[in-house]
């Protein structure tokens, strides 16, 4: 007995056809949905920092009153919440695929985590000495260019152009801001670093839609 | 149709072999996610990834993930010579195809 799927394509351009679309569906299940893995992040950049900058303006007094533990507890729990939005995504694309990009993204993701701990081993030591304002830019300048030139190396690691280019982009806003000086940091960083993360979860969406 | 690898050209197994193509050449999918991808059952899906096995171009891996045992499945560097080189066919007889209504 021959079951109806054991029989050849139509014709050439069928079995085409059949090839690509097959191909840009196992693609777009191979990797997480661009939307998941950017947008949370971008979304948090742009309240948390945000709220930051309301807060620890450049000016002495802040452009809004809100408690003053408000600002960064936002902006962890929102990068928390971020975090496991795209673990989530992470792992429902990669958790049933092992080899080679398995190992490529645990050791990437142990960078993260090591890089973030030597930040804020570094960063606690010198909080005590220096004056809140700079201790506000000490620690967000390091976590964003941290941020950026991890996702350099992500793209290199998977040669993705975009995931590269958005991390010279944070890279180069976060030198930006950095010299403009603390509140305008906070700024600079929400408007262009997190915009343009919700940019290239967009952009990764419709490129992901024009495959199918 | 002239000499196309009885193996690949089948829907099925075509299906099988590009979705396992879109892999990573060193990774492998477990059984329950490439059912999921492909929409087939699992006797079906068995039965054509035998096939494949038979023909060296897949790969089925047992193992054990903790106490669960898992079926890893990729497809063998001679699975995607076999598949490049299908697409390629396909792609020459299309490309004959339409000299001849040109011409």
């Amino acid at each position: 007995m021959i079951a109806d799927d054991d029989l050849p394509p139509e014709d050439p351009a069928a079995a085409l056809r059949l090839i690509d679309e097959q191909r840009a569906t196992a693609a777009r299940q191979f990797e997480p949905d661009p939307r998941a893995y950017y947008w949370p992040w971008g979304l948090a950049w742009l309240i948390g920092f945000g709220l930051h900058f309301l807060y620890y303006s450049p000016g002495d007094t802040p452009l809004v009153e809100m408690p003053s533990w408000l600002p960064l507890t936002v902006l962890f729990v929102l990068l928390a919440a971020a975090g496991a939005v795209s673990a989530v995504a992470g792992a429902r694309a990669y958790g049933q695929v092992t080899g080679e990009s398995a190992r490529r993204g645990a050791w990437y993701g142990w960078s993260w985590g090591l890089g973030f701990l030597t930040l804020f081993v570094l960063a606690g030591r010198l909080s005590d000495s220096l004056p809140p304002d700079l201790v506000g830019l000490l620690w967000s300048a390091l976590a964003v260019g941290l941020t950026g030139i991890l996702h350099m190396a992500g793209g290199a690691i998977w040669l993705d152009r975009p995931l590269f280019l958005l991390g010279v982009w944070i890279t180069v806003v976060n030198l930006l801001g950095t010299i403009a000086g603390p509140g305008w940091h906070a700024l600079i960083v929400a408007v262009a670093g997190g915009g343009g993360m919700l940019l290239a979860g967009l952009l990764g969406w419709l490129r992901r839609r024009g495959r199918r | 149709m002239t000499e196309l690898d009885p193996v690949i050209h089948a829907q099925a197994r075509l299906r099988v072999v590009a979705s396992l193509s879109a892999l990573p050449d060193s990774d492998q999918v477990t059984f329950p996610r490439l059912q999921e991808i492909l929409g087939m059952t699992a006797g079906n899906l068995s039965v054509h990834l035998r096939r494949l096995e038979e023909a060296g171009y897949v790969a089925v891996t047992k193992t054990h993930r903790g106490r669960t045992p898992v079926t890893l499945i990729a497809l063998t560097r001679r699975g995607r010579l076999a598949f490049e080189e299908y697409t390629e066919a396909i792609r020459a007889l299309l490309a004959s195809a339409d000299a001849k209504e040109t011409s």
